[in-house]
C-alpha cells in the first residue's frame, strides 16, 4: 500500500512537472521574441547610423545583451571573423539551427529568423532600414501567436500535467 | 619591404580555392604580382612587371590561358562578400567610387552594372568584374631623392615629381611625405607639418578615416576632395609648413599650389610626364605655375618602377643625371 502510494506520487509530480515545463517553454518562447526585437533594434542601430561593418556589429551588440539571442549574434560573428563561411547567409544559417536547438523558440520562429539572413548586409543602408522593419512587422506576428498560444495552452498544459498523472495513477491502481 | 607579406593581405580577401592556387606560384611569381584579376567566366589572371600569368586550377602559370581556371559567380559573389565584410552598406560611398580599400591600403576595383539615381551613380550591382591591386607602399623609395629636397633643418624645395603612369610617382611621393613629416637624420631635419589632399584616396589609402599606408606623424589628411578646394581648405585650417597632393594637371590645382606657395607655404606635388620637356610643354599651365618649383625629379621604369632619371633645380640645372 506504502509502494503504491509512493509509486503514484511519483507519477503524478512527474507528469505534473512536464506540464508545467512545457508550459514554461511556451511563454518562455514569447519572452524570447520580445528579447529578439530589442537586441535586432540595436542591430538596427548600427547598421544604418554607425555603417560598422556586420562582424563588429554582431560583436557589440552580443556583448550588450544576453539570452540565446545574444549567444546566437556572437556566433554569427564569431562564423563571419573566422571566415568559416563565405557568405553571411550560410553563418546566419548555420547558427540559426543552432539557435533552435538551444532556445525555446519553435521551427517557425527559427525560418523567419533565417530569412533575415539573405537580406542582412546585402544593400545599402537606406534598404536595410526598410528590411529591418519589415522584420519588425513581421516579428509582431510571432510574438502575438507566440502571446495567444502561452494564455490558451500554458494553463491547460499546467493543469493537464496533474490530470494526466491522476489518470494513469487510476488505471494502474 | 617584403611584397609577400603584401600579396597575403590581398589573398585574405579571396576565396579559400583560388587562394590556394595563386599562393602555389612561384616566389619570384608572388614577389612580382600588382593586380589580381577575377573577370566572370574568364581565366583567373594575374599581371606585374609588364607580363601577365593565368593561373590553372594547380596553382600552374598558364602563359595562353586555355586550361586556366574559369572564375564563376560564386567566386565573385564570396570575394564581394570578404570585401566589403559581409556588409554592402558600410562600402556604399566607397561602391560608388568603384573601388574599396582594404587592409592595408590595397584597392579592389570593383565593375559591373550601375544603379543609377538623379543622373548619379547610387550603387553596383551584379558585380562581374574585380581587380584586386596590391598596393605597394616602399618604406625607403626616398632615400636617394629626400637629399635634394630638404633645404635646411627646417624648410624644404618646393618639389615637382614628374613620371609616367605605372613609375613609382605615387609610392615616391608617399615616402616623401612621410619622411618629411616625422623628420629624422637627413641633415637633422626637425619634421614639418604636412597637409596631404589625398583627392583618389592613393596615397594615404584611408579607409573609415585612418591612414592604411604610413605617412608620418605630422601629416594631416584631407581624403577624399578635390584639390584645388582641399589646399585652400587645408591652408586655412590645419596651418601647414608643407601641402602635398598627387597628379596636378588641371590649372584650378595649379592655382591653388601658386596660393599656397604666396601663402608661405611649401609645396610637393606630382605630374604625369616622361620629361622635363613634357612639363613645360603643358598647355594647361602658364608661366607662373611652372616657375614656383625649386626642383624637379623625373621618374621612369628604365630599371623597374621608380627609377630615378634626374633630379634638377629650379633653374634645370641638373643636379643628379642617371647613367
Amino acid at each position: 500500500m506504502l509502494l503504491k502510494g509512493i509509486g503514484g506520487l511519483l507519477v503524478i509530480s512527474a507528469s505534473g512537472i512536464l506540464g508545467i515545463l512545457h508550459s514554461n517553454k511556451l511563454s518562455l518562447r514569447y519572452k524570447e521574441l520580445v528579447n529578439l526585437r530589442r537586441v535586432m533594434q540595436m542591430l538596427e542601430t548600427e547598421v544604418t547610423y554607425g555603417a560598422t561593418p556586420l562582424p563588429v556589429a554582431l560583436y557589440s551588440v552580443s556583448k550588450k545583451t544576453e539570452g540565446p539571442v545574444s549567444r546566437f549574434l556572437a556566433n554569427v560573428s564569431e562564423h563571419l571573423s573566422k571566415r568559416s563561411f563565405y557568405t553571411l547567409k550560410e553563418a546566419w544559417n548555420d547558427s540559426a539551427e543552432r539557435l533552435l536547438m538551444e532556445s525555446s523558440l519553435i521551427k517557425a520562429d527559427i525560418e523567419f529568423i533565417k530569412s533575415f539572413g539573405n537580406i542582412l548586409g546585402c544593400s545599402d543602408r537606406e534598404d536595410q532600414k526598410k528590411h529591418f522593419q519589415l522584420f519588425y512587422i513581421q516579428l509582431r506576428h510571432q510574438e502575438d501567436s507566440a502571446m495567444e498560444e502561452v494564455k490558451r495552452s500554458a494553463e491547460m498544459y499546467r493543469s493537464l500535467g496533474f490530470l494526466l498523472g491522476m489518470a494513469v495513477f487510476v488505471v494502474l491502481a | 619591404m617584403n611584397n609577400n607579406f603584401n600579396i597575403s593581405e590581398v589573398l585574405d580577401y579571396l576565396p579559400k580555392h583560388i587562394k590556394t592556387m595563386v599562393i602555389r606560384l612561384s616566389k619570384e611569381s608572388l614577389q612580382k604580382i600588382e593586380e589580381i584579376r577575377l573577370r566572370l567566366a574568364k581565366p583567373l589572371c594575374a599581371t606585374g612587371c609588364c607580363s601577365e600569368i593565368f593561373i590553372g586550377a594547380d596553382g600552374e602559370a598558364e602563359p595562353s590561358g586555355v586550361n586556366a581556371y574559369i572564375i564563376n559567380e560564386d567566386d565573385l559573389r564570396y570575394s564581394m562578400q570578404l570585401v566589403c565584410n559581409f556588409s554592402m552598406y558600410s562600402v556604399e560611398e566607397e561602391l560608388k567610387n568603384g573601388f574599396v580599400t582594404v587592409n592595408g591600403g590595397h584597392r579592389v576595383g570593383i565593375c559591373g552594372r550601375a544603379v543609377i539615381e538623379n543622373g548619379k551613380v547610387k550603387t553596383l550591382k551584379d558585380i562581374s568584374y574585380m581587380n584586386f591591386r596590391v598596393a605597394k607602399q616602399i618604406i625607403g623609395a626616398s632615400d636617394k631623392v629626400i637629399g635634394y629636397i630638404i633645404r635646411s633643418p627646417d624648410s624644404i624645395y618646393n618639389t615637382l615629381i614628374i613620371s609616367p603612369p605605372q613609375c613609382g610617382k605615387t609610392t615616391l611621393l608617399r615616402d616623401v611625405i612621410r619622411k618629411l613629416s616625422s623628420g629624422g637624420e637627413e641633415k637633422l631635419f626637425r619634421g614639418m607639418k604636412v597637409s596631404l589632399i589625398d583627392e583618389r584616396s592613393e596615397v594615404a589609402a584611408c579607409s573609415l578615416g585612418i591612414p592604411r599606408n604610413e605617412v608620418g606623424m605630422r601629416t594631416d589628411v584631407l581624403d577624399g576632395c578635390p584639390k584645388a578646394e582641399g589646399i585652400i581648405m587645408m591652408i586655412r585650417s590645419m596651418s601647414p609648413e608643407i601641402i602635398a597632393t598627387d597628379e596636378i594637371g588641371r590649372l584650378e590645382d595649379a592655382n591653388a599650389i601658386t596660393d599656397a606657395v604666396n601663402a608661405g607655404v611649401k609645396v610637393i606635388t606630382t605630374i604625369h610626364g616622361s620629361s622635363i620637356e613634357d612639363f613645360l610643354n603643358k598647355q594647361s599651365l602658364n608661366r607662373i605655375h611652372k616657375e614656383i618649383f625649386e626642383r624637379y625629379v623625373v621618374l621612369s621604369r628604365k630599371n623597374g618602377a621608380g627609377t630615378l632619371e634626374t633630379v634638377l633645380d629650379g633653374k634645370f640645372n641638373i643636379l643628379f643625371e642617371r647613367i
